[in-house]
């Protein structure tokens, strides 16, 4: 079932279920959605998490967990579900984990003997991140992106200036200094919890501030490479299909050249499969006794361009399912309009159909050269005979107009039944 | 310059089309430039303010919309009439709602191009079969109950004099052939037609007003 979670909090009012909102979300949307869930303020909501991240860190812990467990407003899926569902992105994490973990080992090794209380969940905090970012969704990936690069400092404008990257190479490594001789200077201070918590801060900083740039000129890289490689799919797609239909079609029109007729038959049939496949993607393909009424039209309308190489100018108004009644009435649709593309010596044909809660209409118009419908030739007679009977075995009525040197016109009724 | 003949720029980005229409209309309009890019479409028309634009829908950077939207904010009087290679009116839609006065397909013969363009001149709009099946179709009585409440009679519903009119159409009838089909005049077909366009251009159905959004996001 949809259901339609509200962009932003309405207080008083809690909605289920949880999803991580999207409009009100700042980083992950995990607040923003509790406030929705809840009713309440989404300020309220952001408080109380920076007071739980201080208290051991537990705020941001929480935060994380949220984020990887709940799914997205208008997203099915959690990040978490998503990623227990591949197996290379999980590798990724792994890998970032491990890479995490021998950073852990070098602080420690450096003689820092314990980071405190922050330590685990700032830690799991920082694995949860790697994970949110492999597994989100391409619409959420572009919100992060976005977040990053509108970050003060390390989002700014990649500095191709000497200046740029210097200040920023300055800045990098004071704060990364500034961050190691916090965490060095712990043991003469006693690992009070506050001063780890602040080395870590700088000294992460001080690393992003560094690295920015180059990491997200990856970034950039991978996504250019991705799309770069669906277009060229997508292009071969096309050349597949081009040279399948237009290209052979031309070879035979080369062939073809002297025969005017062949070579606009040809023309017309390659006209009408192309506009197909350019507009009209998903048509079905009739059967022989199925398909809707629209779908036999078409197909009505490809036979008849096919075989007398005259123009169909097929238009349909509404559509329904074919029944033996509508079936009846095609083929004789079909019988006008062959005898129409071989008697009249009209280049063009029309045919409109409407479907109408009272009855299904078709018209079959040449502007050919007609003739006196009292006065019919005795080979023509069985053809108009077939017409009618064929309408009047299904309950329809058919009238046909005809003037000499304006043209035919042939009117096929067939009343629906209640 | 020929008085009396209108004045028409050509706007496509096919040479082949262009060379094709030019010689097709010398002599029987008063041809003023011809554009194949849309920036320099919307300064040229601009600059020359012919009568009648025959514009190209599919173009890169834009399309013949951008162009339509430039110059009729700054020069409502100009006409368009639409060129498409596709006879899908779905395809032509957003052009026709943003202003121009019909649509032509381009392997349309000689002497209908310059009907069309003499009609569109006057001040006529131009359909072709399909357009009118399409809008019998986005103004169906039954679309109308469903949404009742904002529905304003005025625009978003056809009469049955119209609804007659667009069948004929459909079924491939002329302006003079359905005149004297309903015996009314050529004059009273057009104004018909014009006031179907004026409803297609300006109608909020639903049909048609989502139309373009869906398109778009294709």
């Amino acid at each position: 079932m949809a259901l339609k979670t509200p962009p932003h909090a309405v207080i008083g009012t809690p909605y289920r279920p949880y999803r991580r909102g999207v409009e009100n979300a700042i980083v992950g949307g995990v607040c923003g959605g509790l406030a929705i869930r809840l009713g309440v303020n989404e300020r309220t909501v952001r408080i109380v998490f920076s007071l739980l991240a201080l208290v051991a860190g537990l705020g941001v812990l929480l935060y994380m967990v949220l984020w990887l467990t709940r799914p997205r407003s208008g997203e099915d899926e959690a990040i978490g579900h998503r990623l227990l569902g591949r197996r290379r992105e999980l590798h990724r994490v792994l890998i970032g984990l491990i890479a995490i973990v021998a950073f852990l080992f070098i602080l420690l090794s450096r003689g820092t003997p314990n980071l405190g209380v922050y330590t685990w969940p700032l830690l799991l905090s920082v694995i949860a991140a790697v994970g949110v970012w492999r597994g989100a969704s391409s619409d959420e990936r572009r919100h992060l992106e976005d977040l990053v690069k509108s970050a003060p400092v390390i989002g700014a404008p990649i500095a191709r200036t000497r200046r740029g990257l210097w200040l920023r190479v300055i800045l990098g490594v004071v704060l990364v200094f500034i961050g190691l001789r916090t965490l060095n200077h712990l043991r003469s201070f006693g690992s009070g919890t506050a001063t780890v918590f602040f080395g870590i801060v700088v000294l992460v900083a001080g690393v992003l501030v560094l690295l920015a740039p180059w990491w997200l000129a990856t970034l950039n890289d991978l996504s250019g490479e991705r799309r770069a490689r669906v277009r060229v799919e997508e292009r071969a797609n096309v050349a597949a299909h081009l040279h399948d239909s237009v290209l052979q079609t031309l070879t035979l029109i080369e062939r073809a050249a002297g025969d005017e007729t062949a070579v606009t038959r040809l023309a017309r049939n390659q006209e009408r499969e192309l506009r197909q496949w350019l507009f009209e993607p998903d048509r079905e393909v009739p059967s022989d006794e199925g398909g809707t009424f629209t779908s036999q039209l078409h197909a009505l309308e490809g036979e008849i361009e096919n075989d007398y190489g005259v123009k169909v100018e097929l238009v349909v108004v509404g559509d329904r399912e074919t029944d033996a009644d509508v079936l009846a009435l095609v083929a004789a649709g079909r019988e006008a309009a062959i005898n129409a593309a071989r008697w009249s010596d009209a280049t063009a044909i029309s045919i409109f159909a409407e479907v109408e809660p009272h009855a299904v209409t078709l018209f079959v118009r040449d502007r050919g050269k007609g003739f006196d419908v009292d006065a019919v030739p005795h080979d023509r007679q069985g053809i108009a005979l077939s017409i009618r009977q064929r309408m009047l075995r299904h309950g329809g009525t058919v009238s046909i107009k005809s003037s000499l040197e304006v043209g035919t016109e042939v009117q096929l009724t067939l009343p629906r039944k209640l | 310059m020929t008085m009396g003949q209108p004045r028409v720029f050509l706007v496509d980005d096919h040479e082949l089309i262009l060379s094709g229409i030019r010689s097709e209309l010398a002599g029987s309009v008063d041809l003023v430039g011809e554009a194949d890019d849309v920036d320099v479409a919307i300064e040229m028309i601009l600059e020359r303010a012919p009568d009648v634009v025959l514009l190209d829908v599919h173009m890169p950077g834009g399309g013949g919309l951008a162009v339509l939207n430039a110059v009729s904010d700054k020069c409502p009087t100009i006409r368009f009439l639409a060129l498409s290679v596709s006879d899908a009116a779905e395809d032509v839609i957003s052009v026709i709602r943003a202003g121009a006065r019909g649509y032509v397909t381009k392997n349309i013969s000689g002497p209908d191009l310059l009907d069309a363009i003499y009609r569109v001149a006057a001040g006529d709009a131009v359909f072709s079969p399909r357009l009118a099946g399409f809008v019998l179709d986005a103004f169906s009585l039954e679309g109308v109950n469903l949404e009742a409440v904002d529905v304003d009679p005025e625009l978003d519903q056809l009469t049955p004099r119209e609804r007659q009119v667009l069948r004929l159409i459909a079924r491939g009838y002329s302006y003079r052939d359905i005149a004297s089909e309903l015996t009314i005049s050529t004059k009273t077909v057009e104004s018909h037609v014009s006031s179907v366009l004026r409803k297609l251009q300006l109608s909020n159905r639903h049909q048609l007003s989502h139309w373009a959004s869906e398109r778009h996001l294709n």
